[in-house]
């Protein structure tokens, strides 16, 4: 089950990827209310973020709304299209339960 | 490492409901706050047009105008302020929705400027039945605009607006003498429960 995505697995990444992928290709979301929604702390998120990023999964924009600086985070097509699989292999597996064990690769911290 | 159904499971379950509690956040941030700031303005301003009345034939009903436009100004300038602080999502739709707020605010002004030459109302009474069937007119178009915004984000929008719609035409033709009453309980009232649901169940 190749289609595992080990970055996307973890579970605080699972769940921004989701939120982010609800959103229209356009859309991008306000980083305070991503850490509200999903009930992290700011450095929790911004760790997750980072690799995320570094993944090519998600776009990060820095900017200011009046004086104050805002984040907003969208997610990639690459990033779509991974969560997408990523998906499709949990559901796979759901369907498949004498088969249910997945090799995960080792980033899943 | 390994996946299980169970952890398979409790992962989709973890999306579904990301997903859904996105949804929300997106159809209704800063909603609450809206909807019990216009509801507080529609009670004040219904129940000073009832002590009031309304009309441009004496000091006393046109007070009623000005509050009216105090109430709107004031109204306008919270959204604006709550629709930059609470906005969590940037996107053309949100702009698009801002701009077909404005749009409608301002064909109705239109609407009510070209067709004032032909408004040949006499008499107090006649005024005062006049501004009841305008306010009702004034009720309904945001109503409307609800009801539009609802075909895009939540179909729970299109139902506050068609409740408010038909509790303001019931009023108009059943309980006239208590129609600014009238609007201010259903209308008003509608508005600010539906702010505090909001607030209660989605946040």
């Amino acid at each position: 089950m190749s289609d595992i995505d080990a970055v996307i697995h973890q579970p605080v990444r699972l769940r921004i990827m989701a939120s982010l992928v609800t959103l229209e290709a356009t859309e991008q979301v306000d980083f305070t209310y991503l850490r509200d929604l999903l009930e992290v702390t700011d450095g929790n998120l911004g760790a997750h973020l980072r690799k995320l990023e570094d993944a090519g999964y998600i776009g990060v924009k820095k900017t200011f709304v009046g004086r104050k600086p805002r984040t907003y985070v969208r997610a990639t097509a690459k990033g779509r299209s991974a969560f997408e699989s990523h998906v499709d292999a949990l559901q796979r597996i759901l369907r498949a339960p004498g088969e249910a064990m997945s090799e995960l690769g080792p980033d899943r911290a | 490492m390994e996946i299980s159904a169970s952890e398979a499971q409790e992962s989709l379950t973890q999306v579904q409901d990301a997903a859904e509690r996105t949804r929300k956040m997106v159809a209704y941030a800063g909603g609450d706050v809206l909807f019990v700031v216009w509801g507080v303005i529609w009670v004040v301003g219904f129940v000073r047009t009832h002590f009031l009345g309304l009309g441009f034939h004496s000091p006393r009903t046109l007070a009623a105008h000005w509050i009216w436009t105090g109430l709107i100004a004031a109204g306008i300038v919270i959204t604006i302020i709550v629709s930059r602080r609470h906005t969590p999502v940037q996107s053309p739709v949100g702009k698009r929705i801002g701009w077909f707020w404005w749009l409608l605010y301002a064909y109705v002004c239109l609407w009510t400027g070209l067709l004032w030459p032909f408004i040949k109302v006499q008499g107090a009474d006649e005024w005062q039945l006049f501004w009841k069937h305008y306010g009702a007119i004034g009720a309904t178009v945001p109503m409307f605009a609800y009801v539009v915004v609802g075909l895009w984000l939540d179909h729970f929008m299109i139902w506050i607006g068609l409740a408010v719609t038909a509790l303001a035409v019931l009023g108009l033709f059943l309980l006239q003498p208590y129609f600014w009453l009238w609007m201010a309980v259903t209308g008003g009232g509608t508005l600010m429960a539906t702010g505090l649901l909001i607030r209660n169940r989605w946040r």
